[in-house]
């Protein structure tokens, strides 16, 4: 409750925190979502062809899980602000429920396919781009959730 | 003034700014091309930093990215574009949204300098044992521009006229 409290008061208090935070939040998913979306790129073949997918996951996933870090705690700041607003905002909870599912789906399926020695190349398309679907959904239930308020 | 009125007031812009949905779809898709092109453009930095990717080869990373980061930047500015002229009355004035287009500049300013001596030449930066401070240069710039980039994009929404 006090900690809710101070961030509430900072980020009220001057308009550019709560920006700071915003651009941490959208910074932070521009790594953490192109850093996956690269291997996805190479699981459909588009591109990077010279190298497996496994080792473009060994190099990305540090990226993406320093990234996700910064927008999760970005994104705490944020809610922790107008907390009562997110509460009765319709497309947050959808938002959590699909961000939750594309989180579990990244670090299970995706994982194991991206790492697989000779995956069929059908499975890792459609892996690869369900990947890039529930990324989109959870950035574009970002904005709507931004949109509603 | 007025030529922002009558620009936001073309038939089809005010019909898009009205609509509830039409209007977060195409800043939703905006926002999604800073992801998905935006990591590339990040990705190939890392590497021309020579932090991350090594096994990757230069070459090989702006080769496979080159289609698709036009591809994005189409649609970036496709879509940006909508978004500012359905709104031309509120954007015109806007300090951010000014500083943000002479970024946009710079951008293009970047690409012209460094397109011949980094960008079409990633041979020559694939074969140095370390890579050349030219690109490294390229990079950190490229790193700088598109951070400052986005963070004018997010305050463009700050400014009010009062």
């Amino acid at each position: 409750m006090l900690l809710q409290n101070a961030i509430a008061d900072a980020l009220n208090s001057a308009d550019w925190a709560f920006a700071l935070a915003e651009c941490v939040h959208i910074g932070g998913f521009a790594v953490g979502v192109g850093s996956i979306a690269v291997v996805d790129f190479r699981m459909l073949n588009f591109g990077l062809r010279h190298e497996t997918a496994a080792r473009i996951l060994r190099y990305s996933e540090p990226w993406t899980i320093v990234a996700l870090i910064l927008v999760f705690f970005s994104g705490l700041a944020l809610f922790l602000s107008q907390t009562d607003i997110y509460l009765v905002n319709l497309v947050f909870p959808i938002k959590m429920y699909v961000l939750a599912a594309a989180l579990i789906y990244n670090f299970t399926v995706h994982r194991k396919v991206a790492t697989m020695e000779n995956p069929s190349p059908t499975l890792s398309k459609w892996v690869a781009g369900i990947s890039l679907l529930l990324w989109a959904a959870v950035v574009f239930g970002g904005l709507f959730t931004g949109f509603l308020i | 003034m007025s030529i922002a009125h009558s620009i936001q007031s073309i038939g089809f812009l005010s019909n898009f700014s009205e609509s509830v949905l039409a209007y977060p779809i195409v800043m939703s898709t905006h926002l999604l091309c800073i992801a998905l092109f935006g990591g590339m453009i990040l990705i190939t930095n890392l590497r021309l930093l020579g932090l991350t990717y090594k096994s990757v080869t230069i070459t090989d990373m702006i080769r496979s990215f080159r289609p698709w980061k036009r591809v994005g930047g189409v649609i970036m500015i496709g879509t940006g574009l909508l978004l500012a002229t359905c709104e031309a009355e509120k954007y015109s004035p806007n300090p951010y949204f000014w500083t943000k287009m002479i970024i946009l500049g710079l951008i293009l300013v970047h690409g012209q300098i460094f397109r011949p001596i980094v960008y079409t030449k990633t041979e020559e930066l694939d074969q140095s044992p370390v890579v050349p401070t030219k690109a490294k240069i390229a990079a950190i710039l490229s790193l700088v521009l598109w951070t400052a980039m986005f963070t004018m994009g997010r305050l463009i929404a700050y400014w009010d006229t009062d």
